[in-house]
Order: structure tokens, then C-alpha cells, then sequence
């Protein structure tokens, strides 16, 4: 089964029912809480996604200091899809807002300058235009943070923010990764690390869980607009990207990256970080147990 | 109130100070210039005529050094009183160290026209070496470069500091990230090489103490070369006979010592029009005035003797420096800025502007001056340094902002296909060889569409343990490597990188 057949067996088997239901079953926690969208624009997708969720105030409350932590990493334009799609993340924000938040944020480390990468992902321009507050991230702005229960990372320095704010929402984008196979939600959250970050490589499965176990963001988007199937995490080539139109969100992080490795093609007990994650408790791997609501706008 | 002409040389003198400061200004990611930064190098008749001899080569921007070169028949070294930045600076410095002896150091006068002799006898036989005494690229990299990056750290550090106890912390990072956006890089570029220019430039402000304008008096080649023209200088000190009382307060105000012993004569290759002993003179004897351009004044400062002896000693040095030229063998990790022409052709251009320095520090951070590394020739010469930085991929600007075209300016397309170096693994070093362990932080920042750098899964076997994992072993394909460095850059081992860039292979533009 291709992967696209695999959508649309899940848009008509589960997202069905979804489609037929009157109103959204919203329950505050549990694996339940898994939605994919597809085949829409990036705005409209982003609207459906907080509908199918129960509605961006099940997240953000009024007066809410929101961290959204897209990804920014490389100097490439959106169409490459090595950063997260910027519309997608323009329309959350202004969502954020419509709940009544005081405040949003957007900032990552970059691996690449952080000028050119701002500049080229375009993420700055579109969430400035929404009201966000784009930040640059800056030495001084970590805080060494003890990691009590890490299994091989006891503290790393962490970005302050991550402690200020009171949400924080994970917009990673679904690509290619020579190490962890794919880069998703818990690879995302190193762009909030200071320190040399070359060093969360060895050994990576732990340590990507171990930050995870201190970062803890209370909902994740996957951009699987564009996704990079091949020479991630920064591509560079055309030919790579392949145009796939999903969202895909939840509150379970595990179960989040489980499904962003099974739409990438790939068998998430494969992935040993989820795995990892998966006994340590922070989450359900099993995509058999629990499936997405589907949306799909042109089925 | 009518503002006196001296009022007019201030003026002149901080607007063309603040000209030359938004032309420093400019140099920085993104590169979108209103004003070129290149400009005050490009008006520099010393740079242009050494330039162009030594690199043999005729470059039609350089044509604009001739209003400098030629100002001197109308307004004698107007130049160095009303518009150099470094004669600004020097006056500045004057006014704060306050030379307190006066001593008589005129024998020392010809230095000026013996510098300009060497480095022109330098420049025809192909070494280029100007720079080192030429005020225009003094100027620009130290102020461009050390100074900018002084202020980064000032200001940075005052912002910073401002927003960690709490003052308007949201406003604050807000202007911290539009300054970040215009003027500095997000983060500090930690020069290496800038310690040996800095002293450069303390040494030519702390002159000052000897007497005033010393640079300008006894040291400046280019002040030596508009002299050479201010002989037939057509504007020129009069003194009116009847008013003055020879009380000498004009020789004792001249900043140039410009003026003889007889407080009529005026040597016009020296006097640089600052007007002090016209404002000074309590009988109002001194005017300035036109007269027949091409008198010409007697006073040549080099005589034949010394004229002699410098250009046989700059010849004698040239041999010095071809016999210090590095062996190539020895210089495997001395990497140009991407493009940049050939060895020899590179030296004879690159006038040490520091202005490729300083814009890479706004962009990827690789360049750096260097000291000894690429030879007493290549005395701080642009080297790609890439344990502080490396070379962004989609950047060109170092190309875009070279006044000299030592490093061509190549378009972002173009500059990608050109190889500055070769990737090497150090096995001994880098992790998945030498622990067995999987790392490749270099293959996930290799910025090639295709990745120069791929991996080799390979099963391992513990020895002791006899646990079996697989393991991502590095490797370069040489023909996708450009040379950027970000490998070496991103490499997690402290000091060495287990992955360098090496000179072999190197592509250079030629000329």
C-alpha cells in the first residue's frame, strides 16, 4: 500500500464517522487526541486541525504567553522544505490569538546563520504579520537545566522561554534524517538548546528522549505539506520534496512522531528514540492502537 | 553670525568622517547598498597606482582616485586636512595626547616620499604592499573592521545587560534583533587575526604624542603623493608683508610645520589648508588666495641620495619577500575566500581592506586576517578560519564587496561551483572511526543538494561485549565537495575538527 492509498483508506475508514459527528469529542488528555488533516491550503488545514482538536482554547487561554517553536534552521526557502511552512504557522499564530493570548513567541537555533535562515523561511515575515514576536536567540539566554530522571544526559542548557511561557506548541516539519531517520516533533526541540548541540549525536536515541523529558510542549503540529523524503535535514534539491498536503497533530508526542514516521513510509518501532520514549513512558508507539481523525477537504 | 572657513574644515571634516563611517555601515548582510562601501578605497590614488602595477591590470572604477590625485593643483593637500577619515581621527588624537615638546623632527620629512618610492618600486615588481602605510585602508580595517566589532560587543553587552534586569526586556530584544538585522551579527564573530592591526592603529593615534599630525607629516605615503602634486598647487598661504610682526604664532600653530623659519614661505607640499595661522595671526596678515597654478615650488624633501637608497633597499626587500614566499606544500590549511584568484594574482590585489572580514562576520564568520599563516607576502591577507566560522553556502558577499576584485564577484550560483578546499576525514579523530559510534553531525550540515558527505552503514562488533550495532561511517565524495567548511565548523570534538578542509583540490578564478 502506497502512501497515498494508505491516506485515503484512513480518510474513508476513520475520518468518516469524524465528518458524519455533529460535534467534536474533546477530552482533556489521552492518545485520543490525534487528528490529520489533508488536502487543503495551509490556513484552512491549520483552521480544520483546532476544529477536529476541539478548538484552539482547549490549548491557549485567555492572557497565555504562547511559545511556538517551528522550525527555522536553514537558509532555504519554504519550497525546499527544510523549514516549517510559513503560512501554516502565520495562521496558528493568529489562532493563538484569537484566544485571547497575551503574547506569542517564535525563535529557534539555528544551524545555519540565523539571519540568512529567518530571511529565507520566510516564517518571520508571515508571523510579524500575524503579531507575533520573531526572536533571534542569543548566548546568553540558556539556562543549564538539570535533567533528573536523563538517562544519558543529566543537564543541558535549555532556552529560558521554554520556562516562561505557559504553552508551548511544537511545529516541526516531517523530513529526512540521516541519524534518526526521520526528523519530527522530538527531533524539533533542539532548536531550543544552547550549548554544542553536535554533542545530543552521541548517543542521539537517548538523548533527543532525555531533553523531551524537560521540554514538554503541550501540543504538536506536524507540517507534512511539503515533507523531504531524501538529503535531510537540510535538502537543497527540488527533487527531493514531495508535495503531500497533511496536517497531523496531537498531545501524545510519541504517538505524534509514531504516525509522522508511518506517513513518511517507515515503521515507527524502527525509530529507536520512539521506542526509547515508548517504555520511558512518555508515550504510545502503537499506531494500531489508536488512529488519527481524518479530514480531508477534496476527497 | 558668518561662520569662519576653520568652522567649514570641522564640518568638512566630521561630514566626510560620517560619510565614511556610513559607508562601513553598509558592509553587512544583507548587502544592499545605497552608498558603496568601496568608495573611499576606490578614490585612493596610492591604492589605485600600486594596485594597478603591481596586479597589471586596469580597472575603470579606479579612474575615480583622480579627483583625489589631481585636487592637489587647485587645493593643495586639501585632502588630508578637510576629508581623510584617518587625518580626522589623527586630529582628534592630537587634541586629546596634547604633544608637549616641540622638538625639530623635520629631517625626518622625506620618511613620507621614501615609503612612496618603496612602495611603488615594490608595486612594479609585483609585490603589493601598500596597504600597510596607505591611510585609506588603515581607515577602513580599523574602523570597519576592529571597530565595528568593538561596538558589536559595546552595545551588545550594554542591550543585554539591559534586558536581563528588567528593563523594557520585550522592547529591548525587539531593537537587540533590528539592529541584529542591519548593522551585527546575532552572535560574536571572535576575530583571531585583529590584534596586529589594532596596535597598526593605536601606533598612528598615539604618534600624536610626538607632535601633532605626525602620520600626516612625516609617515603618510599618500599624503606624500598629493604633496607631489600640492607643488603647483594654485590656492596658497599669503602672508601680507606690511601686516605681519613676525611674531611666529603661525609656525607655532601650523599642525604640518609647513611653514620656514621666515614665516612667509610656505611649503606647499606639506601644507594640508587647515587654516590655523590665518585664524591665529593677531594682525590679520595670512590669507589664502589663487595664484598661477603651475609655479612650482622648489622644496623636494627626498634628495637624489635618498631617493637612491630607498629604491634600492625596496628593491633588496623584494628579493626578502619572494625568498618568504610559502612553500604550497606548507600551506595545506590556508584556504581563500571562495573564487578568489590565484596566489600571486591575489596577493598583488588584496589591499587589507579588511572589507570581505567584515561583512563574512555579519554572514557565515569563516574569514579572518591572518598573521603569519600565509606568509610575510600574505601579511593579513582574507583566510577562511573554520573553527570560528564557515562559508555559508548561499553567500557570495565577501565577492560582492571586494574593491579590488581580488576575490571576483561572483554570482550565489557560481560561487557554489567553485571549490574552496576539500573535506578529509581525520580517522583517528572523528568519532564514528575512531569510537565506533554514530555521530555524522557533518553529514546532516552539508549544505550540497546531494551531500558531498555520505554514509557508509557498516554492522559493528563489540569486542569485548560481543553486542553488535550498526554504524554510520562518513565519507567524502570528493566530486560534490565544495570546500565550506560547515563540516569542520559543526564537528562536536573539542579543538581539532575529526574532519578538515584542505587546500587540495582548491578551484581559484583567474584573472
Amino acid at each position: 500500500m502506497d502512501r497515498r492509498k494508505f491516506i485515503k483508506t484512513s480518510a474513508l475508514l476513520t475520518g468518516g464517522a469524524v465528518l458524519g459527528a455533529s460535534r467534536i469529542i474533546a477530552k482533556e488528555t489521552g492518545p485520543a487526541d490525534l487528528v490529520m488533516v489533508t488536502n487543503g491550503q495551509p490556513a484552512e488545514m491549520a483552521q480544520k486541525l483546532f476544529e477536529l482538536l476541539g478548538g484552539i482554547s482547549r490549548f491557549v487561554a485567555k492572557g497565555d504567553y504562547v511559545l511556538l517553536k517551528p522550525n527555522l534552521s536553514w537558509d532555504r526557502t519554504p519550497e525546499y522544505a527544510a523549514t516549517t511552512n510559513p503560512e501554516l504557522v502565520a495562521e496558528i499564530v493568529r489562532l493563538c490569538f484569537q484566544a485571547g493570548a497575551k503574547k506569542v513567541v517564535i525563535l529557534d537555533n539555528t544551524c545555519a546563520d540565523a539571519r540568512r535562515s529567518y530571511d529565507a523561511c520566510k516564517i518571520p515575515e508571515y508571523a510579524r504579520q500575524a503579531g507575533a514576536d520573531v526572536r533571534f536567540v542569543r548566548d546568553n539566554q540558556f539556562v543549564e537545566t538539570a535533567i533528573s530522571n536523563g538517562t544519558s544526559l543529566k543537564s543541558w542548557p535549555i532556552h529560558q522561554e521554554v520556562f516562561n511561557a505557559d504553552k508551548l506548541i511544537n511545529i516541526p516539519i516531517l523530513k529526512h534524517h540521516g541519524i534518526g531517520g526521520i526528523t519530527s516533533g522530538f527531533k524539533n526541540m533542539m532548536g531550543l538548546l544552547g550549548g554544542s548541540r553536535g554533542r545530543i549525536h552521541r548517543p542521539f536515541p537517548q538523548n533527543i528522549v532525555d531533553i523531551n523529558r524537560v521540554i514538554k510542549p503541550h501540543l504538536t503540529i506536524i507540517d507534512a505539506i511539503r515533507i523531504l523524503r531524501r538529503n535531510g535535514p537540510q535538502g537543497g534539491n527540488l527533487n527531493d520534496v514531495e508535495q503531500m498536503n497533511t496536517l497531523l497533530a496531537g498531545t501524545d508526542r510519541v504517538l505524534v512522531d509514531a504516525w509522522a514516521a508511518t506517513i513518511f513510509d517507515l515503521n515507527p518501532q524502527s525509530l529507536e528514540y520512539l521506542r526509547l520514549a515508548s517504555a520511558a513512558g512518555m508515550g504510545e508507539i502503537d499506531t494500531n492502537k489508536y488512529k488519527p481523525r481524518v479530514y480531508s477537504f477534496k476527497v | 553670525m558668518k561662520v569662519k572657513p576653520l568652522t567649514w574644515r570641522k564640518i568638512s571634516q566630521v561630514f566626510f568622517f560620517l560619510l565614511f563611517a556610513l559607508t562601513l555601515l553598509q558592509a553587512t548582510y544583507p548587502f544592499k547598498p545605497w552608498l558603496p562601501p568601496e568608495l573611499f578605497l576606490w578614490l585612493d590614488p596610492l591604492t589605485a597606482i600600486t594596485n594597478q602595477i603591481a596586479g597589471r591590470f586596469f580597472d575603470i572604477i579606479f579612474l575615480l582616485a583622480l579627483i583625489v590625485l589631481l585636487s592637489p593643483l587647485i587645493f593643495g593637500r586639501a585632502f588630508c586636512g578637510w576629508m581623510c577619515p584617518l587625518g580626522f581621527l589623527i586630529d582628534t588624537s592630537d587634541h586629546i595626547l596634547k604633544p608637549k615638546k616641540r622638538p625639530d623632527l623635520r629631517r625626518w620629512r622625506f620618511l613620507k616620499s621614501a615609503l612612496l618610492t618603496a612602495v611603488i618600486i615594490l608595486a612594479i615588481f609585483g609585490v603589493q604592499y601598500a596597504w600597510l602605510v596607505d591611510p585609506l585602508p588603515i581607515a577602513w580595517r580599523s574602523l570597519g573592521v576592529i571597530g565595528m566589532a568593538f561596538i558589536f560587543l559595546l552595545v551588545d553587552t550594554f542591550l543585554t545587560g539591559l534586558v536581563s534586569v528588567g528593563i523594557f526586556p520585550d522592547t529591548i530584544l525587539n531593537f537587540q534583533d533590528w539592529l541584529t538585522g542591519r548593522l551585527f551579527p546575532v552572535s560574536n564573530p571572535e576575530f583571531g587575526g585583529l590584534v596586529v592591526p589594532l596596535i597598526i592603529f593605536l601606533i598612528i593615534l598615539g604618534l600624536s604624542r610626538l607632535s601633532r599630525r605626525f602620520w600626516c607629516r612625516y609617515l603618510c605615503p599618500l599624503g606624500a603623493l598629493l604633496g607631489l602634486v600640492a607643488r603647483f598647487s594654485s590656492l596658497r598661504r599669503i602672508v601680507d608683508t606690511e601686516k605681519c610682526t613676525d611674531c611666529g604664532v603661525c609656525r607655532h600653530q601650523c599642525k604640518m610645520d609647513a611653514i620656514e623659519p621666515d614665516f612667509m614661505t610656505t611649503t606647499k607640499s606639506e601644507c594640508i589648508l587647515c587654516l590655523n595661522c590665518k585664524y591665529d595671526c593677531k594682525t590679520d596678515a595670512i590669507s589664502f588666495g589663487w595664484r598661477a597654478p603651475l609655479k612650482m615650488m622648489p622644496n623636494v624633501d627626498l634628495s637624489r641620495r635618498a631617493f637612491i637608497g630607498t629604491s634600492l633597499t625596496a628593491l633588496a626587500s623584494v628579493g626578502f619577500f619572494k625568498i618568504n614566499k610559502l612553500d604550497p606544500r606548507h600551506s595545506d590549511r590556508l584556504i581563500r575566500p571562495p573564487g578568489a584568484l590565484i596566489e600571486d594574482d591575489f596577493l598583488e590585489r588584496c589591499i587589507r581592506c579588511g572589507e570581505c572580514v567584515r561583512i563574512c562576520s555579519t554572514s557565515g564568520k569563516c574569514l579572518q586576517l591572518s598573521v603569519t599563516e600565509s606568509g610575510l607576502e600574505g601579511f593579513m591577507t582574507p583566510l577562511a578560519q573554520y573553527r570560528h566560522g564557515y562559508c555559508e553556502y548561499n553567500c557570495n558577499l565577501c565577492g560582492q564587496i571586494c574593491p579590488t576584485k581580488a576575490i571576483p564577484p561572483l554570482s550565489t550560483p557560481e560561487k557554489q561551483k567553485y571549490k574552496m578546499g576539500q573535506a578529509i576525514f581525520l580517522k583517528d579523530r572523528c568519532i564514528p572511526y575512531r569510537l565506533n559510534e554514530n555521530c555524522i553531525v557533518c553529514e546532516e550540515h552539508c549544505p550540497t543538494p546531494n551531500k558531498a558527505i555520505k554514509v557508509d552503514k557498516q554492522a559493528y562488533v563489540d569486542p569485548v561485549s560481543g553486542a553488535k550495532r550498526i554504524v554510520s561511517y562518513p565519507y567524502v565524495d570528493e566530486s560534490l565537495c565544495i570546500g565550506c567548511g560547515i563540516c569542520e565548523n559543526k564537528c562536536p570534538l573539542n579543538g581539532e575538527a575529526g574532519i578538515i578542509v584542505v587546500r587540495e583540490g582548491e578551484e581559484r578564478s583567474q584573472v
